[in-house]
């Protein structure tokens, strides 16, 4: 396992080192794609939630922070400094003077205001507003009781004094595409969306919808001499075979791997030099409802995470793409405690804990499952057999991708398999392992321990970071042992790049979030003109 | 004949009132909401209050009736409604997608036409021989292929392999992106058009008519010309009018697979966000369709042949 | 009686995939589902696992074979379903005529013009994906043709003596549709059920294709093949011979229906002439 993180590490560094080892070049085209799905949602990046509509946001768009995927941390992107106050809620951001947005109109003070006060629009429910009413007054604002935002004031035209509602980094809040900062007046104009601007490297020229956005180099962007190359297309595609298909074909430059695909690729001599993996914050896991009788016992859960060879299964049909779960916290975190052991495959150990808990003869359950190939249905598939070997038997319950998290978030289950968000702030992640969070909102075993409650609530409070991190793994520990989910694995992404393309970034919250004014293609790409 | 056409239209109308409120009614039970879908990349948060202002803002909260009446109000007055996921109408959503799929229906059409067509007539023209046999498996087997698979394959063999062309997406909407896609969708309805030319060819040839023509001395060459096409023409464009409504049904499948920003794509992609304005939206648009095309068939075999009166 | 050579390669086909499902669990050498063992997983076809295996180690031979017992429930429960709707609608339409016949032609023509797929795909949508959702989706979205064929026909016979003979006699509506007209429809109505069986099973694989099909465990071919595409490459035994399976099974149906035409349908008597 270390190893393996090692290798990663030392696969970023030698991608670094090589990026400074050549002289970017500047021109030709970026061909990007988006593997999420067969379109984009909007040309307003305000409206969707999906990583898919992302992936352009990063090129059109800039957000007050950036996430630096080297050092896995939220840094300060529109703004040059930003001081807090003594009890962490007030915000004091002096902002870049020389952003310009692709009307050549410099960014002020009112466009971040603007921005946000649009995604509470009572009547709109951006997704984006999940960050900004942690500001304060938003909420109030949402609910109609107050006009504008109090959390929000502006100094002068380049500082900005945002106020939150409680003790938070802001770096966390306000990276993401869904908080990007349009121009204030001119988004208002009817026809913005057709041809939107913002203040990314990259400006817009054309959306073919279900086919392609193409952008073009943003010749007054801030970081001077990028973007590098001239222009990004961006296609669409979700289907992975069609996929691979244009890849092995050299008609895009990146493709995010599924399991199968991953081994084939890295069976391949030329295929495997092309190749960039991260430890992704995703926990691949199956929640047990507590109110489901069996369920209800420790016993019985940590059973079922003895019961199921899960190295196996992340050998044999994950194919290595992905590492396994010692916990909730995942590898690229913070708070990952490197000393934690997984639930070792142990059926006699597993049968015992069913016996003690009541059920020597095991017992049936129904499991909630999507078509997903990494945390889906051919997981539970595999699942099956070895669970009936100690006496449980799986009944599945086959469900839609969008309906499983509404299942999930009612209740409405005996056991479920997902892939879940688990970083990167260990400290938004492990609430939802606090009794007070509601099981709509992530508690979606309904896990109640007061011990947990209390460690995260020291965490919280505490503003030494070695101290909270300390707290945040304790914590995570004694979730691990009171096993309310089956630890299964963490994400590993794989993206494959052609060799002309330099400047790939190992993005842990998500790989195909590239920030495309740091890639560049070299002579060799047939777009390379 | 205009007052056929416009007749035909006025028919079309209970049929799209119906089919509206079919979908409707079908949907309104659909497990899973707009809401509930964004979860599913297990990164989005959505607590019970961020659902209950969603189901709000787009009306879902009101009993099943109420929204029914609104729902046809709407109609009435041309209005499909707003996108859940991108808030825009969803005549601007469809219309940005019409011309691909047309283009892929049309296209794949003209494939089966060109190949299938002929095909039939030399099967016909020589019953229980073995160009006859031949032909037919090859049209037979054409059908037996399920069409993601065929695309698959033709994707490997033609842009993989070989090279030629494009395996995926619009492009410019140039022709060679449009090689592949229409070949997958063309395969079975010219494997049907093949079948049903032979069969109208055979019948045609043995009717009482052609006998008489022959009998009275007419040269082979003159009733094939004559009677044979004019009926056959009938039969096939018939075939082509009903074939229709099945392509545009098969392109979900075929669009999906080669990144084809069509109707079908978008009406995919809706199901599975349950955005259930451009659901309705997009199966309403493609039925139009249906009996736009079927009425101008029946229009023109009129044309072709004079003993077909309107009816 | 001439030798019928799509007739009989039909039927030989089509009968030697009832044998494969019918006796399945006596052919296959592991169970479907519960023998998955990923220590044997993507193994090549070879003496031990004749078609080779799949990413879970399940043997793809006992799969197809039991695959064939749920392409055959597919295809004959849900023709079977379209086939008595159609009947019973059409028959009674073109019997009665009237009211009900308006209403019957008027919902015919709305099935007509609902791309058969799109349907089912919105019935699995709403019912969720499973073996009796899609029974019903395809069960319920393919009845228009055989419902228009049986009311033209039953126009057609209402006036014949024989009809009217019955009627004379005093027997039922329903005896006389029943015993009397629907003897004499029954034989086209045949060809359509048969020829849209293989539509059904390749419908099964469009819509697991779509994410809509049978979920498995089931080892349904339509979700075997559709599961292994991105594998087309590395491990192409996977999908090859559910695809293979698909293609014989409807090849094999479509031609029977080919050959029964010919001898059942009158419309195409003409050809023997």
């Amino acid at each position: 396992m270390l190893k393996r993180l090692a290798l990663t590490t030392a696969l970023t560094l030698t991608m670094a080192f090589s990026a400074q080892a050549q002289e970017p070049r500047r021109g030709g085209t970026i061909r990007f794609t988006a593997p999420y799905a067969a379109s984009f949602v909007s040309n307003d990046s305000h409206v969707s939630n999906q990583v898919q509509d992302e992936i352009y946001g990063y090129a059109l768009h800039r957000t007050l922070y950036k996430w630096d995927s080297t050092n896995n941390k939220p840094v300060l992107e529109l703004a040059k400094s930003v001081t807090a106050s003594a009890d962490g809620t007030v915000h004091t951001f002096k902002l870049r003077d020389d952003a310009l947005f692709h009307n050549g109109r410099k960014m002020t003070a009112d466009d971040i205001i603007w921005s946000f006060t649009r995604l509470m629009d009572p009547t709109k429910n951006y997704p984006g507003a999940a960050y900004v009413r942690r500001v304060k007054g938003a909420q109030e604002f949402q609910k109609g009781e107050a006009k504008e935002i109090s959390g929000l004031k502006k100094i002068d035209d380049f500082t900005l004094e945002i106020t939150l509602i409680e003790k938070a980094d802001p770096g966390f809040l306000f990276r993401t595409a869904l908080t990007s900062i349009f121009p204030a007046k001119e988004a208002q104009e009817p026809d913005f969306f057709n041809k939107p601007i913002g203040l990314g490297p990259y400006k817009f020229v054309e959306h073919v919808p279900g086919s392609r956005m193409v952008l073009e180099r943003w010749e007054k962007f801030y970081q001077t001499g990028k973007p590098y190359a001239d222009k990004v297309v961006i296609s669409p595609m979700g289907e992975a075979a069609a996929r691979d298909i244009a890849f092995r074909n050299k008609e895009i430059d990146v493709s995010i791997l599924g399991p199968t695909q991953y081994v084939a690729y890295q069976a391949d001599p030329n295929l495997k030099k092309g190749i960039l993996e991260v430890a992704e914050v995703f926990t691949r896991n199956m929640g047990m409802n507590p109110n489901f009788k069996p369920f209800s016992d420790k016993r019985v859960r940590q059973a079922i995470n003895h019961a199921i060879d899960s190295d196996l299964i992340i050998k044999r049909l994950v194919r290595d793409k992905a590492y396994r779960a010692t916990g909730w916290l995942p590898l690229s975190s913070p708070a990952y405690d490197k000393d934690m052991k997984p639930y070792d495959f142990n059926p006699e150990k597993a049968k015992k804990l069913l016996t003690e808990a009541g059920y020597p003869d095991g017992f049936e359950f129904e499991w909630t499952a999507t078509p997903n190939e990494s945390w889906g249905v051919p997981i539970v598939e595999a699942v099956i057999p070895m669970l009936a070997k100690v006496g449980v038997k799986v009944k599945v319950k086959p469900v839609e991708g969008s309906a499983l998290g509404g299942i999930v978030a009612k209740g409405d289950y005996q056991a479920y398999i997902w892939s879940n968000t688990s970083g990167p702030d260990p400290l938004t992640q492990m609430k939802c392992f606090y009794s007070q969070t509601p099981q709509s909102a992530c508690n979606y075993t309904t896990y109640k321990n007061p011990a947990v409650d209390k460690l995260i609530d020291e965490a919280a409070a505490t503003d030494d970071v070695a101290k909270r991190i300390d707290l945040l793994k304790k914590a995570n520990g004694i979730v691990y042992e009171d096993a309310p989910v089956w630890f299964f694995n963490y994400n590993k992404a794989v993206m494959a790049y052609q060799p002309w393309l330099k400047g790939l970034q190992p993005n842990a919250t998500e790989l195909a979030l590239q920030y495309f004014e740091d890639l560049w293609v070299d002579a060799s790409s047939p777009a390379a003109k | 004949m205009l007052s056929y056409v416009f007749r035909r239209l006025l028919q079309a109308i209970p049929i799209l009132l119906a089919v509206a409120a079919l979908i409707f009614l079908l949907f309104s039970v659909i497990p899973g909401s707009f809401a509930s879908s964004q979860m599913a990349d297990g990164r989005t948060v959505m607590d019970a209050e961020a659902v209950t202002r969603m189901n709000q803002q787009f009306g879902l909260d009101q009993p099943v009736a109420t929204r029914f009446v609104k729902y046809i109000g709407q109609l009435v007055t041309l209005d499909l409604g707003t996108s859940f996921r991108t808030r825009q109408p969803v005549w601007h959503l469809i219309a940005e997608r019409l011309w691909p799929t047309l283009q892929l229906a049309f296209a794949s059409m003209l494939f089966a036409i060109a190949i299938g067509v002929p095909l039939g007539f030399l099967a016909a023209l020589r019953p229980g021989s073995w160009i006859d046999m031949v032909s037919m498996v090859a049209a037979v087997s054409g059908l037996s292929l399920p069409k993601f698979w065929l695309g698959l394959m033709l994707m490997y063999l033609f842009a993989l392999t070989l090279g030629w062309l494009p395996s995926f997406g619009y492009g410019d909407g140039a022709m060679k992106n449009l090689i592949l896609p229409s070949i997958a969708l063309g395969v079975a309805p010219l494997a049907l058009l093949a079948r049903t030319t032979r069969a109208s060819v055979l019948e045609i040839m043995n009717a009482d008519f052609v006998r008489t023509a022959r009998s009275k001395g007419m040269s082979e060459r003159r009733v094939v010309q004559w009677h044979l096409a004019r009926n056959a023409l009938v039969i096939v464009l018939t075939t082509v009018g009903l074939q229709f409504g099945s392509v545009i049904g098969q392109a979900v499948v075929v669009e999906k697979l080669f990144a084809w920003p069509g109707l079908g794509s978008l009406l995919v992609d809706s199901v599975s966000l349950r955005d259930i304005p451009v659901v309705q939206g997009c199966i309403l648009v493609i039925v139009l369709f249906f009996l736009l095309v079927n009425m101008l068939v029946d229009v023109l075999a009129a044309i072709i042949d004079p003993r077909i009166r309107y009816t | 009686m001439k030798f019928r050579a799509n007739l009989v390669i039909g039927g030989v086909l089509f009968a030697a995939v009832v044998v494969a499902g019918t006796f399945a669990p006596f052919l296959a050498h592991t169970d479907p589902v519960m023998d998955a063992n990923l220590m044997n997983a993507e193994i090549p076809p070879g003496s031990e696992f004749w078609f080779g295996t799949d990413a879970q180690g399940r043997d793809i031979y006992s799969r197809v074979l039991h695959g064939a017992r749920i392409s055959l429930t597919v295809g004959i429960v849900s023709q079977l379903i379209n086939t008595v709707i159609g009947v019973a609608l059409g028959l009674s339409a073109g019997y009665w005529g009237g009211w009900w016949d308006d209403l019957v032609s008027g919902l015919t023509n709305m099935m007509l013009a609902i791309p058969s797929l799109i349907f089912a795909l919105a019935i699995m949508a709403i019912l969720s994906p499973g073996l009796t959702s899609l029974l019903i989706a395809l069960g319920l979205t393919n009845w228009s043709y055989t419902c228009r064929l049986s009311r033209a026909s039953t126009l057609s016979l209402k006036n014949q003596g024989y009809v009217q003979a019955a009627k004379v006699l005093g027997y039922s509506d329903i005896r006389i549709m029943a015993t009397q007209i629907l003897p004499n429809i029954l034989g086209p109505i045949i060809v359509i059920g048969t020829l849209g069986m293989g539509g059904a099973v390749l419908a099964e694989a469009a819509l697991s294709f779509l994410g809509l099909g049978i979920r498995p465990p089931f080892p349904s071919w339509g979700s075997m093949l559709s599961d292994a595409r991105d594998q087309i490459t590395t491990a192409p035994w996977i999908s090859v011979f559910p695809g293979l399976a698909i293609f014989v099974t409807v090849l094999g149906l479509n031609l029977l229906g080919d050959g029964l035409r010919d001898i059942l349908d009158p419309q195409s008597r003409a050809r023997r002439a």
